[in-house]
């Protein structure tokens, strides 16, 4: 759950058209028309990577008249299958994996089981990675990979691809940087018990 | 009793509120005092940077120039294109000045002892895409790098880098020419993240990385395996093909040490390992001896990363566990314990510690945006002085609920007041950037004074052996810092 209060404006009189405001956005809502970037308001989240990375300065946000909130609600997909699918990707439904919006992983998970494919969906629909635009790409990533979906690539550098997890160093990395301060078996211990850890209501 | 110190000045920049609007700083109080590092510590090192003797941005290129000697740079050929690596943490110690020079000097001894004048300086960002672009125009870095001069952020376009952990992605432009020269600096700060662990090598997962690689430190590979992101980075073909050397300002608490350059950063790697838990180990334990105090962050940086004594607020608010220790696995604050907040306000997990329960009140009088701290705000009650700095922060995609958490007055002194009168506490830390030294109110003085001997004996007798054993640094103990180090 997001609350939407931004939007850009372009300055088309300064825009060069160069589009890496289109290959940064991670809501993949902008594109060049005529040279010129043009914004999708209806799938703008308001997240700036527009204006922070546009090298002609020809962005600006602004505050929406009418700001409003995006979310995928959690009842809308029975619970137990978002807590496999959350286990599956070695997370807790309740665990927060984007610090800026505070998304829980139970929601992505939501709006995966209701037909999301892609990150840049699933950042519409929720508001995900729409804050700082960094820290949030492998949980969306991972549990994309754990209900069995293969995203394609935005056109742009949106993201990359997966990267390893705690699960995937492998024994003789482990055994290889354990007296150097990497406690990998310890951290999956813990890891795993906030996995199998109760919910807020005690479920 | 010394007066307090002046703090750092506040900055333009679009991250923080124009500085017209800071009309008053914490220290300005007649109760705040101050008190040097080496007054806490006699054993504290000494500092180049500030200097009462000496022109001490001059000690800075001199000690530049002297430690670059010690390195060999016969692999950069005079068309060879070199980029030197920067960080925006770099620009916010003690005023920015002392990294700003060190970067000059760096770029220009690689051009007299190689030939080449294709030297680009690559500086790289957290999460405010645009915070070094400000740095390199307001030191004049654009200038002494003949217009080479770059701003790079993590959502710019990448390149895979094949791991011995798998694929990893790094930003284009870091890697974009013949060597690479990592010049860094030590200040221990997010010790919350890293763990002491790999610090030196902490910028190829973070600053010249891709949101990929920053996400897989803070998500993917546990509270203390992220770093290994890093070392991960760094050790693989591709990037050990490109590095030439690393060259360091040498941090503590104090100020600028000196600056240290080697062609093997994991040699280099070990000594500022040790030097940084000799250098703030003791200033840190003595944080966490505090038994309650106001907060206050007036400083112009985000509000995790504001200063006292070389010491970030975030590790304040983990400061009641040692962030150190290795033992211990989810600090009370760092992304791993913030995403463990279940949907009722608790962990999911009882082993997770609170935030430090000393801090009383938080008084934000000047702290930038650009950074997710909704989580502080949450923890820790605060007051937000003046309404444009909460709405700032309400305007910022990183902070949308921040202010939620807080409530906002227009007068530092009604704030003040009713920090004393509601804590029931009139001690004082303020994160003001105060050089050399913190400041802090009288009674906080008296306390730190008590309590600053028995932490250094125990640091020096239990928690750096163990803090060294952790790391398989043992032997630096017994060896004199430099020697150890090249």
């Amino acid at each position: 759950m997001k609350l939407i209060s931004l939007k850009p404006v372009v300055n088309v009189d300064k825009c060069i058209g160069c589009g890496i405001c289109s290959k940064v956005c991670p809501a993949a809502t902008i594109s060049i028309k005529d040279k010129k970037a043009c914004v999708n308001e209806e799938f703008c989240r308001g997240c700036a990577a527009c204006e922070q990375r546009c090298p002609a300065y020809a962005i600006i946000m602004t505050k929406l008249e009418k700001p409003y909130v995006v979310e995928v609600p959690v009842e809308d997909v029975p619970y137990d299958k978002i807590a496999v699918l959350c286990k599956n990707a070695h997370m807790h439904p309740e665990q927060i994996i984007c610090f800026c919006t505070a998304t829980r992983a139970e929601e992505v998970a939501a709006a995966i089981l209701k037909g999301a494919k892609t990150p840049e969906e699933i950042s519409r629909q929720t508001g995900i990675r729409m804050g700082c635009k960094v820290e949030c790409i492998q949980p969306i990533l991972r549990l994309l990979k754990a209900a069995g979906i293969t995203p394609e690539r935005p056109d742009g550098y949106q993201w990359y691809g997966l990267t390893p997890t705690l699960w995937d160093i492998s024994e003789e990395i482990k055994e290889k940087y354990k007296t150097s301060g990497f406690y990998f078996n310890e951290d999956i211990k813990i890891l795993n018990k906030i996995v199998e850890a109760k919910g807020s209501k005690g479920e | 009793m010394r007066k307090a110190i002046t703090p750092t000045s506040a900055k333009v920049s679009q991250y923080g509120i124009n500085p017209k609007f800071l009309t008053k700083r914490m220290a300005e109080y007649p109760e705040m005092t101050s008190i040097m590092v080496k007054e806490l510590f006699p054993d504290a090192p000494d500092v180049i940077y500030p200097s009462e003797e000496a022109d001490g941005l001059e000690l800075v290129r001199n000690a530049t120039v002297e430690a670059l000697k010690t390195v060999d740079m016969s692999m950069i050929k005079p068309n060879h294109s070199v980029n030197v690596l920067a960080s925006h943490h770099g620009f916010t110690l003690l005023g920015g000045q002392p990294y700003a020079e060190f970067l000059k000097i760096v770029r220009d001894e690689i051009e007299k002892r190689t030939g080449t004048s294709d030297i680009r300086l690559r500086a790289g960002n957290g999460l405010r895409f645009r915070e070094t672009e400000e740095y390199i125009k307001q030191y004049g870095l654009d200038v002494h790098f003949k217009g080479k001069a770059k701003c790079i952020a993590p959502i710019d376009e990448g390149i895979p880098i094949q791991t011995q952990i798998g694929t990893l992605y790094g930003l284009k432009a870091v890697y974009d020419a013949d060597w690479i020269i990592h010049a860094h600096n030590s200040d221990v700060r997010e010790v919350h993240f890293h763990r002491h662990v790999d610090r030196a090598v902490k910028p190829f997962g973070m600053s010249y990385a891709r949101i990929e690689t920053r996400s897989t430190y803070h998500q993917n590979l546990g509270p203390r395996g992220a770093n290994f992101t890093a070392r991960s980075i760094f050790e693989s073909e591709f990037v050990k093909s490109k590095f030439a050397f690393t060259a360091f300002l040498n941090m503590a608490p104090g100020g600028v040490v000196g600056v240290l350059a080697a062609n093997d950063l994991y040699k280099l790697n070990d000594h500022l390992t040790y030097i940084g838990l000799k250098y703030y180990g003791k200033i840190m334990t003595l944080l966490g001896t505090i038994d309650e105090c106001i907060v206050g962050l007036d400083f112009p940086c985000p509000v995790p990363y504001v200063f006292a004594a070389g010491v970030i607020y975030a590790n304040m608010v983990g400061a009641n566990v040692d962030l150190f220790d290795l033992d211990g696995d989810l600090p009370p604050y760092t992304w791993y314990t913030e995403a463990f907040y279940g949907k009722n306000g608790k962990p999911l997990i009882n082993e997770i510690a609170p935030v430090n329960p000393a801090i009383k009140m938080v008084v934000h009088n000047y702290a930038w945006g650009g950074y997710p701290s909704a989580f502080f705000s949450e923890q820790i009650p605060t007051v937000i002085v003046k309404r444009e700095q909460a709405e700032l922060f309400d305007n910022d995609p990183q902070n949308l609920q921040y202010s939620k958490y807080a409530v906002v007055s227009e007068s530092l002194d009604e704030v003040m007041q009713f920090a004393y009168k509601t804590t029931g506490t009139d001690k004082v830390l303020i994160f003001d950037g105060a050089i050399g030294g913190l400041n802090i109110s009288h009674s906080l003085l008296k306390l730190l004074q008590e309590k600053a001997p028995i932490v250094s004996q125990m640091v020096d007798e239990k928690l750096m052996p163990k803090w060294l054993k952790q790391r398989g640094i043992s032997h630096l103990l017994h060896e004199t810092a430099r020697n150890a180090a090249i």
